[in-house]
């Protein structure tokens, strides 16, 4: 195989799907997207599913609106003959300290600005959309009705068929084992199955981006962590929104097919790229879990699995240029908040490439700002 | 069905017991399982698959494959093929996914 290509995307992701997905809605020719596994086979995949707008800086309160204002029409605008399965539950976000609580209350005044429904809730509120949390112990809720699930098997096969019916080639099961540039400019991508020439690229690479920047010699500050997730038996509806809570470290949602989606970080995790699976994970997401959703201890585990973080300092992805080489996009270090920024994302890279007018400024969040020591921090992260 | 008779293993019948499966009484033996003693009373369909509500029954026996799950005595999603009968239990077909109180 040897091919050339105007923009060669690299990851089958949500955020190569969705770039490519733009990038043709535009009118380019000669797309092509790269993924040495199958499409969303990395961190997409393995997310949690959740969609939020309740964030902790102004950016990735935008980021997220604007995405889940998408998904909510995404079977339509992306002409899906299936279903995304959105599922607009909410997300009710608890807290078990002052501090955290008084936390909540910045979030929630921040949302409201940007014309995001959040609301501080009273225990006894929370009680009332969530009857079987255990209420000991916490101080209070953050609730917001638009934040919700989507299958991202499903988004992100909506996006890619899009792509294709676009005429946009996806090559699977293909590495990108070198980027040949000559000065600035790329001259061609290098994989295990031939060449493409090209000299625009973007890096859409997840937990794998870090390596693809070190091929064209660029110096990204970002790492890859585990984080792990289980899946229980399914039940009937009983739990309408995604339950989280930043202190005590869980997040858990039931999914329109009934079963429970849960998961935690670990601080202690190692800096690679595993994706195994651990009994310690098991033991205390139970654990955890029963303690404040006690009726879930009935259930059983179907399985567990894990997925990479690409985290970036201040825990806001990067989007944009770099200085060292041409027509070279970043689309990384989405600290695991990828699939939902995932529609944001396409619109954001395609008008970059381009060098259209940006629908959202988001030059804050170029890779310069660890440079220049422009770091806001985003609080809420699980 | 049950098998009387067997070349190399010996059945070590437990006392009968009563049970009810949809509300008629049925008897079994004790140390069975519960999905064993409803198939000795001719119950072939436990249950009905959640999308398409086609009839399933006694499957993998090992408690992996959810081909066998009911209610028993009011608790959803109970493996019939690896938990025991007892006396004056209440079986009933499940409908859809149970529900967690």
């Amino acid at each position: 195989m040897n091919k050339k290509a105007n923009v060669v995307i690299i990851g089958g992701g949500i955020s190569g799907c969705s770039t490519a997905y733009n990038l043709a809605k535009k009118g380019v020719k000669d797309i092509v997207v790269v993924d040495k596994s199958y499409i969303s086979s990395g961190a997409t995949g393995r997310c949690g599913a959740g969609v939020r707008m309740q964030w902790g800086t102004e950016m990735n309160c935008k980021l997220a609106k604007q995405s889940i204002e998408f998904y909510e029409n995404a079977n339509e605008i992306l002409e899906y003959n299936r279903d995304v399965e959105f599922k607009q539950g909410g997300y009710l976000l608890i807290a078990s300290t002052d501090t955290e609580m008084e936390q909540f209350a910045k979030n929630v005044k921040l949302q409201n600005s940007l014309d995001i429904p959040s609301k501080i809730l009273s225990l006894e509120e929370a009680k009332e959309i969530v009857p079987h949390l255990n209420t000991e112990g916490l101080t209070g809720a953050a609730y917001c009705p638009k934040d919700g699930f989507l299958n991202p098997f499903k988004t992100t096969d909506a996006f890619y068929q899009a792509a294709k019916r676009m005429g946009v080639e996806f090559l699977t099961h293909t590495e990108v084992l070198e980027i040949k540039t000559n000065g600035k400019k790329i001259e061609k991508v290098v994989t295990d199955q031939g060449d493409i020439i090209t000299d625009t690229v973007v890096n859409a690479a997840g937990g794998h981006s870090k390596i693809i920047c070190d091929m064209v010699g660029v110096d990204l500050p970002v790492y890859s962590e585990r984080h792990q997730i289980l899946v229980t038996e399914p039940v009937e509806p009983m739990q309408d929104p995604m339950v989280m809570s930043f202190s005590l470290n869980m997040y858990c949602q039931q999914t329109p097919e009934g079963t429970f989606i849960m998961g935690r970080g670990d601080d202690n995790e190692p800096r690679d790229l595993r994706t195994t699976s651990s009994w310690e994970f098991m033991d205390e997401m139970a654990k955890t879990v029963t303690s404040i959703l006690p009726p879930l201890g009935e259930l059983r585990v179907i399985r567990q699995w894990a997925g990479l973080y690409n985290m970036t300092p201040d825990k806001q992805p990067v989007y944009g240029r770099v200085k060292e080489i041409d027509k070279f996009f970043l689309s990384v270090g989405f600290s695991g908040h990828g699939f939902m920024f995932g529609p944001l994302t396409g619109i954001v890279i395609s008008e970059m490439i381009l060098g259209e007018e940006p629908s959202i400024d988001v030059s804050m969040l170029g890779i310069d700002r660890f440079e220049k020591g422009n770091l806001i921090l985003e609080p809420s992260v699980v | 069905m049950r098998i009387e008779e067997h070349p190399i293993l010996k059945f070590k019948r437990g006392k009968k017991i009563k049970f009810k499966f949809e509300g008629k009484t049925m008897e079994g033996y004790e140390g069975e399982t519960v999905a064993a003693a409803l198939h000795a009373n001719g119950i072939l369909v436990l249950g009905e698959s959640l999308e398409k509500h086609r009839p399933r029954g006694f499957y993998c026996a090992i408690g992996n494959c959810s081909s066998c799950l009911m209610e028993v005595d009011g608790i959803p999603n109970v493996k019939t093929c690896v938990t025991k009968l007892e006396e004056g239990m209440e079986v009933n077909k499940q409908k859809g996914k149970g529900e967690l109180k």
